[in-house]
């Protein structure tokens, strides 16, 4: 008996693959640039057409990206890439198509069947993105640090008072303007609103930050009356954002007889938004990646550990409230613009309500969980009025109709008391649940 | 805000009426600590939901003793049996499986009761506010200057005895011995024999009673009944949290503190910094001491 006749299995080699530099950015290049030529070239185009070459291209995309990631041994830089497996890239992809491709769908003529309601989606689209900014940034300090606060309604009122000075008080300034200037006013005050976190936990924390929300809302309230009145801020007429006269050369943007290109459409304002959105949650994303985010897991689970391992516990509580309230003061500027007024009862506990039931529905510390919830959140009102004006078997029924709001509330928070008992990671987990189906099927059918 | 301190010293007639002011808001605000803390103290629960609990029993109250028009003593006994029975379907409903969870998740669920309650009163009783209650003795007598209310007397009758009724059934009786041993450590006790499961739930009843005790209360002092008075829950947080989450005396003295200081912000600087400055108190005294006047410090090993 000799080793020659019991070989030692020998180890598959793991097959290396690296696709071309190009062949790396061509499926995203195409998922860029196709939703234009769609926009521009084929406005009588009947939806049906667009639907069919948004559905083609979305698999097309999805394909090449599987197919053109590179597989076997990866170097260091490839590992900590963002996207870095097949379905990481087919989904970044896919998800591109899908943002740029969104709006010249939902401006196309379009009558759903049943009068199912289409002209409103845009309006709801835009508010989505924005809730989810700051569901998103909810999501981060509550789960990744585990630091909870009820503060960030505070922070959206802030947002929206720096967002007054800059963009409607001072002369100069604009909402381009506004947009970093609450960045930095929320990351500085949300670092202050912090301290309490080095020395309160849990409870006695989410008390102390609910102080903070009570006094944010006298300073707001105290603003308003001081320079606005009882009517309100309002971020109308000369105060809407615009691009200035030396960028007009931009494709996409004629100024048209006025010589001015003021966002003031729904489609429009999604090309402000979208981008600060993705903008955003990418950052966010990185952060809890990667060093900082690690640190965060780490005072999380036990901070008196996490200090023994070198990690700065005060600078990671610290770091999480600042980035968390300047997205979130972010988004406030935004809503403030894009809504238009803001009202003394624009900020209310029921807002911070409304931001709970978006974490818990889309799914608890997760930044997907912040989309999914906030969509949810703004549609289901719309499909709930749909359904009460055309099925048949609801149509007839008047207390439904009678008690609409409140019996969508009651609903929500119904679903909050199931899915926090039965699903505690809320949809973004049937969607962690549908993927790995979607995988496990993939790998059955092509081995 | 100097002017207003000035005004401190002016009319020592004013400060007396705000003094007992401030005493009456702190006996509601003790009412609704006593909740919190029954909850927190053998349940581990932060119950957000609590300011709702008491909207549902001031309006059970209004359905009980106006529109049913029973006999006060009768309406009140069917209103705290309708309360308790709530709390036993809150515990074995929701709360029982959520044993275990995480902090926030706890929270997050009570706020989704607190949503659901919400809802419901208004799909039931409308949006439409209705007058207080009437029931208690409505006269008042002056002291030095200030008028002092019968129903404030009352309330702060009732208060003292709820918590001495507490204080002796958790010191006395074998349900109260089983409650503390369960908040103090729930894995011993059921080694011991003792049901966790049936202390959590007399836990609900006894938090929902009391809350149907401070809505019948509040619902004589609010100004009408309508879905603005669940605010009360909010606004005893710092009451509740000033005297020690754990602390059944601590929720009276926290709550005639806050309810004082609550009352002289109101009355000299103007009831826009009512919460802020509650608020500000019970931050300074978390900061000072982070569980409160007479809270239990939790041991926490490495």
């Amino acid at each position: 008996m000799t080793a020659v006749d019991n070989p030692v299995p020998q180890q598959e080699e793991a097959q290396t693959y690296r696709p071309s530099t190009l062949q790396r950015f061509l499926p995203f290049i195409i998922a860029a640039v196709v939703p234009f030529i769609l926009g521009s070239t084929t406005e009588n185009v009947n939806f049906w057409w667009k639907a069919l070459i948004t559905v083609v291209v979305l698999v097309v995309v999805a394909r090449l990206a599987w197919k053109w990631t590179p597989r076997g041994e990866l170097t260091h830089r490839e590992d900590m890439r963002l996207w870095r497996t097949p379905s990481d890239r087919s989904w970044a992809a896919v998800t591109t198509f899908g943002l740029l491709v969104l709006p010249f769908i939902l401006v196309s003529d379009f009558n759903p069947p049943m009068d199912f309601p289409w002209a409103i989606w845009s309006e709801v689209v835009n508010q989505v993105l924005i809730f989810a900014m700051g569901a998103a940034a909810f999501n981060l300090l509550v789960g990744y640090p585990g630091q909870i606060s009820l503060a960030h309604v505070a922070f959206l009122a802030l947002g929206t008072i720096v967002g007054a000075i800059v963009g409607v008080q001072w002369s100069g300034g604009n909402f381009w303007l506004a947009l970093p200037a609450a960045a930095v006013a929320g990351a500085v005050v949300g670092a202050i609103s912090g301290l309490p976190a080095l020395r309160l936990k849990h409870l006695y924390l989410l008390l102390a930050t609910f102080g903070f929300h009570f006094v944010m809302m006298l300073v707001w309230r105290e603003y308003l009356q001081e320079y606005f009145g009882f009517v309100g801020i309002r971020f109308k007429g000369e105060h809407r954002p615009r691009i200035t006269s030396w960028l007009h050369w931009l494709p996409g943007i004629d100024p048209g007889e006025s010589g001015e290109f003021v966002i003031d459409t729904r489609f429009r304002w999604y090309w402000v938004i979208m981008p600060l959105t993705v903008a955003s949650l990418l950052f966010m994303v990185n952060v809890v990646r990667t060093r900082e985010g690690r640190a965060f897991a780490a005072v999380r689970d036990r901070d008196v550990s996490a200090s023994l391992l070198g990690i700065n516990v005060a600078r990671s509580k610290l770091m999480a409230f600042a980035v968390s309230s300047a997205v979130v003061s972010m988004s406030g500027v935004l809503a403030s613009f894009y809504s238009g007024a803001r009202g003394e009862d624009s900020f209310d506990v029921q807002t911070v309500l409304d931001y709970a039931i978006i974490i818990v529905v889309g799914g608890f510390s997760s930044i997907q969980g912040a989309i999914f919830g906030s969509a949810f959140f703004l549609f289901l009102p719309e499909w709930f009025e749909w359904a009460r004006e055309e099925l048949w078997f609801v149509r007839d029924i008047d207390f439904l109709s009678k008690h609409h709001g409140s019996i969508d509330y009651a609903f929500k928070g119904f679903l909050v008391v199931i899915i926090l008992m039965f699903k505690p990671d809320g949809l973004a987990g049937l969607w962690r649940d549908f993927k790995g189906w979607l995988g496990r099927r993939l790998a059955r059918s092509n081995p | 805000m100097l002017l207003a301190f000035g005004n401190f010293t002016a009319d020592p007639s004013i400060n007396l009426q705000l003094l007992i002011g401030g005493l009456a808001l702190g006996a509601i605000y003790a009412v609704v600590a006593l909740g919190f803390v029954l909850v927190y103290k053998s349940t581990d629960v932060l119950n957000l939901a609590h300011g709702e609990f008491l909207m549902l029993g001031a309006y059970f109250a209004l359905t009980f003793l106006i529109s049913e028009n029973l006999n006060f003593f009768l309406g009140v006994f069917v209103l705290l049996l309708v309360m308790l029975v709530f709390g036993l379907l809150v515990h074995y409903g929701i709360m029982r499986r959520m044993v275990g969870q995480g902090f926030f998740a706890i929270v997050l669920i009570t706020l989704g009761i607190a949503t659901i309650i919400r809802a419901l009163l208004l799909i039931f009783y409308g949006p439409t506010e209705r007058a207080r209650l009437d029931l208690l003795p409505q006269g008042s007598f002056e002291v030095g200057g200030a008028t002092v209310r019968h129903v404030d007397l009352i309330i702060f009758a009732v208060v003292a005895g709820c918590v001495l009724l507490f204080f002796l059934f958790f010191k006395y009786t074998r349900l109260g011995l089983h409650m503390r041993a369960v908040a103090d450590d729930i894995e011993a006790a059921a080694a011991m024999g003792i049901d966790p499961d049936k202390v959590y739930a007399m836990t609900w009843a006894a938090a929902m009673v009391m809350a149907g005790v401070g809505g019948l209360l509040f619902g004589h002092v609010t100004g009408a009944i309508d879905r603005s008075i669940e605010a009360i829950g909010l606004r005893a947080f710092p009451a509740a949290v000033v005297g020690g989450l754990t602390s059944l005396g601590g929720s009276i003295v926290g709550g005639l503190v806050v309810g004082v200081i609550e009352q002289f912000a109101n009355g000299h600087l103007g009831t826009k910094w009512r919460e802020p400055v509650a608020f500000s108190v019970m931050f300074v005294v978390l900061l000072v001491r982070p569980t409160g006047l007479w809270g239990r410090k939790d041991l926490e090993r490495v």
